[in-house]
């Protein structure tokens, strides 16, 4: 219990104000739950719920790498969602155009490849040349993936979309509702433990100094052009695979939601949540799509009811307001990257200091080699 | 001043590190370095001066891959290196800072300094997955290297400040010694006491001629006068993009043509 707690306080919450962010979220959390035990909520739409804010979380992942590690300005984050998404539905559903009916496993494949083979595409041309012109190409690309799907009948259905898609692992002893919940936990918890390993190194230092100052990264030697791509590779692969999840969630997909307001949203999420932290790209979807979903029923509460104004439509205003208020009180977003980007087990035995590298005064070494390996 | 004056660099050193042969730089109309052909000999600091927008900044830049030449060539330790990018000739020796400091944004002055040493193996995705023990060990050598270096400029406890809260002067300590980190074979300076305080001023000095007598060389911009006449020998002038002299302290100083230049400003 103490293990756990620990392991919260230093890798979750920071100081003060996280931990009233944290209660917040655990309140509201509580308040679901009760919600469903007092029979206010169905258990299948919150669970639903649970998965699709999961599925944010991982775009919101995704576009972290890419804008928060290393500055990449990417407008086409619905672009590779809808290719993960479309990859999986063609190859699993067995009435799509291809009528494949292959294994889920297939799709999800078939979804990093073609994500990153795009992702690779998309930058060798821009990722040499300053940072608007990737801007500019993402922005053509989500329309161009979007008029393809929309256009190509023959292969994708176009504007009918497809459905019958498999669920995941319906052989599991659940519900189908709460089996997607636990799969995309999974994912995040995969998703989160691969870029906090990748973050905190080298490699995520280098992706930090390009992102402030390419020029400088390259005086000292370093290949920023590959370093830009492994990043964007690895981000779009990551919206490609919500894709396919998503695809597996709602069982049915088709052209609508690959608009730019879906790249909107997450890049609000990300920025709200703290650019540059994964903690704040999973919080910052949790709220984004909190207030999204929860819009929806303002018109169902008795005293709004009354005013006679439909507020549904008005959550761009909500989430506006919301922009406004953190850039006001919080500038860096609710929970922005804390930790220094060096490799955790190198500094365990260099420094006697704890793990928050400002509560360590002056200088965080006095023993050289303390016995400390916690 | 006519273009007999314009005396060009020596270029008979016996053992050279950087040399430039015949480096043009037009920004439209404006010829920003004409025809510059230098050498640098392992061991020495070699100055560079010239009144404002000489060219220095420019050559730097051409030299170090930043601006692409119109003509010309560049070898580093007598390898052709004028088609390389930037980061090849850093990995080739060639190591340069900025005339302006670069901030970087949310790092402490701890992380600022591990950028230098490179190629690092936890660089790759691969390695910290593989061989996650390399990396550790590569990890805690370049810890405690930066400790040592930081200690070594005086400016060990700043190790954990973030490295936009320094002064102008602690900022160019901070970049000295992280392009220190990346072994150069020669480390081109661009103005490395402007702004800075005479007494940080001096201690740069100090540092600077403690590395050189360990071995590094130096190529130094620097509109100081009495600053780069005590540390630097050689001195390469520069002026309206052409290499007026090359000399010792004090022939530069005595120099009637360099003192015009100085004085005739951009005139004729
Ligand atoms: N990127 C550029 N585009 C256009 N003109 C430039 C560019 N860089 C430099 N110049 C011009 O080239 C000339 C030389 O500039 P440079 O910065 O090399 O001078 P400098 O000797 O470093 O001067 P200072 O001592 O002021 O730093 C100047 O006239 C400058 O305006
Ligand atoms: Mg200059």
């Amino acid at each position: 219990m103490s293990a756990v707690s620990s392991w919260v306080s230093e890798t979750l919450v920071r100081d003060a104000t996280e931990r009233r962010i944290f209660a917040v979220l655990g309140l509201i959390t509580v308040l679901l739950v009760a919600g469903v035990f007092a029979g206010v909520i169905g258990p299948r739409f919150l669970l639903f719920q649970i998965a699709l804010v999961g599925m944010y979380a991982l775009l919101s992942l995704g576009l972290n790498v890419q804008w928060g590690y290393a500055g990449l300005i990417n407008f086409s984050v619905a672009a590779f969602w809808g290719i993960g998404a479309y990859c999986a539905a063609l190859l699993t559903a067995p009435n799509s155009p291809l009528g494949l009916g292959l294994h889920p496993v297939f799709g999800f494949l078939a979804a990093i490849v073609v994500s990153a083979l795009i992702a690779v595409l998309i930058g060798i041309p821009t990722l040499r040349l300053r940072e608007d012109y990737l801007a500019i190409a993402s922005l053509g690309l989500a329309e161009v993936i979007r008029a393809i799907i929309l256009n190509e009948r023959r292969w994708t259905a176009g504007s009918s979309g497809i459905s019958g898609i498999p669920n995941l692992m319906s052989w599991l002893p659940l519900t189908d509702a709460a089996t997607t919940a636990a799969i995309v936990v999974v994912l995040i918890a995969v998703v989160y433990l691969f870029l906090r390993r990748v973050h905190r190194s080298p490699w995520g230092r280098v992706l930090r100094t390009i992102r402030s100052d390419e020029d400088l990264a390259k005086a000292l030697g370093k290949d920023t052009y590959r370093f830009k791509m492994q990043a964007f590779v690895i981000g779009s692969v990551i919206m490609a695979v919500a894709g396919a999840f998503y695809a597996h969630l709602n069982l049915y997909i088709d052209p609508s939601d690959l608009v730019p307001l879906t790249t909107f949203y997450i890049w609000i999420a990300v920025i709200l949540g703290g650019t540059g932290s994964n903690r704040g790209a999973v919080v910052g979807a949790a709220v984004v799509i909190a207030i999204r979903e929860g819009t929806r029923f303002l018109n169902d509460i008795g005293f709004i009811q009354t005013l006679g104004i439909d507020l549904a439509p008005l959550r761009l205003l909500f989430v506006g307001g919301l922009i406004i208020l953190i850039m006001r009180f919080r500038q860096d977003g609710l929970l922005p990257p804390k930790d220094e980007l060096i490799w955790p087990a190198a500094r365990d035995g260099s420094r006697s200091g704890g793990a928050s590298p400002s509560s360590a005064a002056p200088d965080g070494g006095t023993a050289p080699n303390g016995g400390d390996d916690r | 001043m006519n273009d007999d004056a314009y005396e060009g660099a020596r270029l008979d050193k016996d053992d050279v590190v950087l040399k430039t042969t015949g480096l043009e730089k037009a920004f439209g109309g404006l010829v920003a370095t004409d025809d510059v052909s230098i050498e640098v000999d392992r061991g020495t600091i070699t100055g560079m001066i010239g009144p404002n927008g000489a060219g220095k900044s420019t050559l730097f830049n051409l030299i170090s891959g930043f601006y692409e030449n119109d003509a010309g060539h560049v070898t580093v330790n007598g390898e052709e290196v004028t088609d390389l990018e930037p980061h090849e000739r850093a990995r080739k020796g060639l190591v340069r800072t900025f005339q302006t400091p670069r901030r970087l944004e949310g790092m402490s002055v701890r992380e600022a300094m591990l950028v230098g040493p490179g190629p690092q193996k936890g660089e790759s995705v691969f390695s910290l997955f593989f061989s996650g023990s390399d990396v550790t060990e590569e990890e805690r050598a370049n810890i405690e290297q930066t400790r040592e270096l930081l200690e070594r400029f005086e400016i060990g406890h700043l190790i954990d400040q973030p490295s936009t809260d320094l002064s102008g002067g602690q900022m160019k300590l901070v970049e000295l010694a992280r392009a220190f980190t990346t072994d150069p074979d020669i480390l081109l300076l661009d103005e490395p006491v402007a702004g800075v305080n005479p007494t940080l001023a001096n201690d740069i000095k100090r540092f600077i001629r403690e590395l050189n007598e360990e071995g590094q060389t130096f190529l130094i911009i620097e509109h100081d006068m009495p600053f780069i006449m005590d540390l630097a020998d050689p001195i390469i002038v520069l002026d309206q993009g052409k290499v007026l002299m090359e000399g010792s302290p004090d022939e530069v100083r005595s120099d009637d043509r360099v003192i015009e230049a100085y004085l005739g400003g951009a005139g004729p």
